[in-house]
């Protein structure tokens, strides 16, 4: 905790025009060019939008396996392939997501093959795109195998089965049982835990490093630009963002409560 | 009066602004048994820790066999404390559970003694199992065997049979009298079990709300009125007449 | 028979990335718009192991560096974590350990910079350790609180009672039972160091050659047949890790 606090004591007085090559004492300067910079905010918004939408997109596969697969995940062969995509670093990830999605890239060429496209300039550009999609497929292939553990971890601790049975002999049939049971509980129990992981994601680097463009940047990625850029203007820029992010992750995380990784975690007896 | 063998003199206890023990006074005679009765929370539990050496008091003395013991660590109090889980070591067998206490020492003749050990608890061929092959009853007998067999000066006892069965329990309740009868153990018994608490003992107390009442003879516990005796023998007179009316 | 179908799909989903990485790395020749590779080689395989030592140099450091970091933490974690779980600012310091989980390292490794070029261990292996640790320390922290339990006081009282020194209960009764924790956390900081590409880069400068590093440099000269071959190389040890991990979870019960 503290080299933390005593990091991000540098990283304030040094975007303060406290320190630093150019330090000519305290100034706003920099905190005033950051905030009202476009492609900062454009930068946090870019990322906060990716991290929802491939949470999202990731629970809704996740959702649908853990309650088709409940039992072969817990145990069984399945369970070892769930697995296997956790062994994938960010890294390689975004390299195979690059080798498949890009112009050049594997599934082009089985377009071409197909005839659905005719060269290269046909295949819609889904990598290193305005909207992310590449970031996102990888994002998605990534914390989904996190999300089905999850859910199938809820499953079993809350006694769903026993639950939604119970609401049968109630009465309410297979599609209300999952609406009004089954989703509403996975939600409740697991929506810290998400949160968690749109901040993840959020922060993510290597992947929008080798799937993203340079505008809009994800925040990480922009204050690592800022900082090793030769333009010596620009680090207090990238260290007044740096201090940005963490203080607005902390609000997110006073406003929303404490993240859980209650289900993540280990037991033991 | 005979010399106490385990003697407490003034004893109190707080955690925070709580006062848990209010002037404990506490006397054993070598051999011999006391039952605790207390309801939860009574402090029963942080009294028995304070004994063990797991907890220290914030004032008092505790003395066993006229030498003061406050100081020492648990370690040097050879001092048992049992629990209502039997809390065998999870990673040992039967066996070596027993032997636990005897390696560290590194006692001799290991082996025979804790054979001896599980024939007395009737465990002859059951040394060998891991504790979670073994039942509640079972884990609790060889959590005894554990502690006697290293002859502890003093054994304390948390309700060690709550968890237990009617039956086994009775069962356990007699195999422990043998046993702290053949080796003249001198034990502090807690449990909130009035029947039990007579059973066991050769003495009793009562705690409540961290002040501790001990009688003079069970008699004398018989003869108050507070104690809960009578109450329960006029239930069992009304029992007794209604059916008889019947 | 639907649900066997999207079985196998899902299987097929998720063993696919791995049958092409190894399809890359043993490609020569692959312009589109080819489907498969027009040559096959062993070549690459062979130099990297073999012949140049750039691949397998950074092969042993990488796990120089793990070894060293999942080794590290576990001890560290184990002492650390018991001191948190018996304090009573307990919540507290759990709140802590939360820092890694939103912080992204390499912001991390922004706002630690200064201080470790100032302390002289920018660019080197110790440095980028150092790095890692303040990273990886909380989630083997996280690991081993759910092990500290009133259970498992209780227990180490019990052996003080039966004339256990500290020492004594540590080695027979808490270091056994702690087993399983100590396996997965030590897995786990293996796994996190393993992965991480952003602090090393930032703190190493770039000097120390872990294989991400090198996987990032290869894709950055376009040299996709050798950042295929780095990539498999930086998944196998967790898949062998996985295939045992889950073992020993289930040998844990």
């Amino acid at each position: 905790m503290l080299p933390v606090l005593a990091g991000l004591g540098y990283a304030l007085s040094y975007s303060l025009g406290l320190t630093g090559l150019l330090s000519k004492g305290i100034t706003f300067e920099y905190w005033q060019k950051a905030l009202t910079s476009q492609s900062l905010w454009a930068s946090f918004l870019y990322s906060l939008s990716i991290g929802l939408v491939s949470v999202f997109i990731s629970l809704c596969f996740a959702v649908s396996m853990a309650l088709s697969w409940n039992k072969s995940i817990q145990q069984g062969r399945l369970s070892y392939f769930i697995f296997l995509p956790l062994c994938f670093p960010a890294t390689v990830m975004a390299f195979v997501v690059l080798q498949w999605l890009s112009p050049s890239g594997w599934f082009s060429r089985i377009a071409f093959e197909l005839g659905f496209i005719h060269s290269l300039n046909d295949f819609p550009n889904v990598v290193r795109d305005f909207y992310g999609i590449g970031i996102i497929f990888c994002s998605v292939l990534l914390i989904t195998p996190f999300f089905t553990i999850l859910m199938s971890n809820i499953y079993r601790n809350e006694n769903l089965l026993h639950l939604e049975n119970l609401s049968k002999t109630l009465g309410a049939s297979t599609s209300e049982t999952l609406r009004r049971v089954t989703l509403p509980i996975l939600f409740q129990k697991s929506k810290m835990t998400l949160l968690l992981f749109v901040i993840f994601v959020m922060g993510s680097y290597e992947v929008p490093l080798i799937l993203g463009r340079q505008y809009p940047q994800m925040v990480s990625v922009a204050i690592v630009q800022k900082i090793q850029k030769f333009n010596l203007n620009d680090i207090p820029l990238g260290f007044a963002m740096s201090v940005l992010y963490v203080i607005l992750v902390v609000l997110v995380l006073i406003v929303f409560g404490k993240p859980s990784r209650k289900y993540l975690k280990p037991h033991f007896k | 009066m005979s010399e106490a063998f385990l003697r407490i003199k003034q004893l109190h206890k707080w955690f925070g602004q709580n006062q848990i023990l209010k002037n404990i006074n506490l006397d054993l005679s070598d051999g011999q048994t006391l039952s605790l009765i207390g309801a939860s929370g009574s402090g029963k539990t942080t009294l028995l820790k304070i004994i063990a050496g797991l907890e220290n008091a914030n004032q008092g003395q505790i003395y066993l066999r006229e030498n003061r013991i406050d100081a020492l660590s648990p370690q040097q109090r050879k001092i048992i404390y049992l629990y209502q889980d039997a809390l065998l070591f999870p990673h040992l067998s039967a066996f070596e559970n027993i032997a636990f206490g005897l390696r560290l020492q590194k006692a001799k003749h290991i082996p025979a003694q804790v054979n001896a050990m599980l024939d007395k608890l009737g465990m002859q061929d059951q040394g060998h199992k891991m504790p979670n092959q073994l039942s509640g009853g079972q884990k609790q007998r060889i959590a005894f065997g554990r502690a006697l067999v290293i002859q502890p000066q003093l054994l304390l006892l948390d309700e060690p049979f709550g968890a237990l069965d009617p039956e086994i329990r009775s069962h356990m309740q007699k195999l422990f009298k043998t046993l702290v009868s053949s080796q003249n153990l001198s034990a502090i018994f807690v449990t909130h079990d009035l029947k039990e608490a007579i059973i066991i003992g050769d003495n009793i107390a009562k705690i409540e709300q961290g002040s501790l009442i001990q009688y003079d003879s069970k008699k004398a516990f018989y003869q108050d009125d507070k104690s809960g005796v009578n109450d329960e023998i006029l239930f069992w007179k009304h029992l007794k007449n209604e059916t008889n009316e019947d | 028979m639907m649900s066997k179908i999207l079985k196998y799909s899902f299987v097929l989903a998720v063993v696919f990335p791995l049958v092409f990485l190894l399809g890359l790395s043993l490609a020569q020749q692959w312009q589109f718009p080819e489907v498969l590779p027009q040559q096959w080689t062993l070549q690459h395989w062979g130099n990297s192991l073999f012949q140049q030592g750039d691949i397998l140099k950074s092969l042993f450091l990488s796990l120089g560096l793990s070894l060293s970091l999942a080794g590290t933490v576990s001890v560290f974690a184990f002492f650390m974590s018991k001191h948190i779980a018996y304090s009573k600012h307990r919540q507290l310091y759990m709140r802590f350990t939360l820092v890694p989980y939103i912080l992204s390292p390499v912001v991390l490794a922004v706002i630690f910079q200064y201080y470790f070029t100032v302390a002289n261990l920018s660019g080197n292996f110790i440095g980028v350790l150092i790095a890692q640790l303040f990273f990886a320390l909380p989630f083997g922290i996280v690991i081993f609180n759910n092990f500290w339990n009133e259970h498992l006081k209780s227990i180490e009282q019990l052996s003080f009672t039966l004339g256990a020194s500290s020492r004594q209960s540590l080695l027979k009764v808490i270091l056994p039972l702690s087993k399983p924790a100590i396996v997965l956390c030590f897995f786990q900081s293996f796994l996190v160091s393993w992965f991480e590409y952003g602090l090393t880069q930032f703190i190493g400068l770039g000097k120390v050659k872990t294989l991400t590093v090198m996987v990032f440099s290869f894709i950055n000269e376009a040299n996709v047949f050798y950042a295929a071959l780095a990539c498999i190389l930086l998944i196998l040890p967790p898949i062998v890790l996985l295939y045992m991990n889950k073992k020993i979870l289930i040998l844990a019960r």
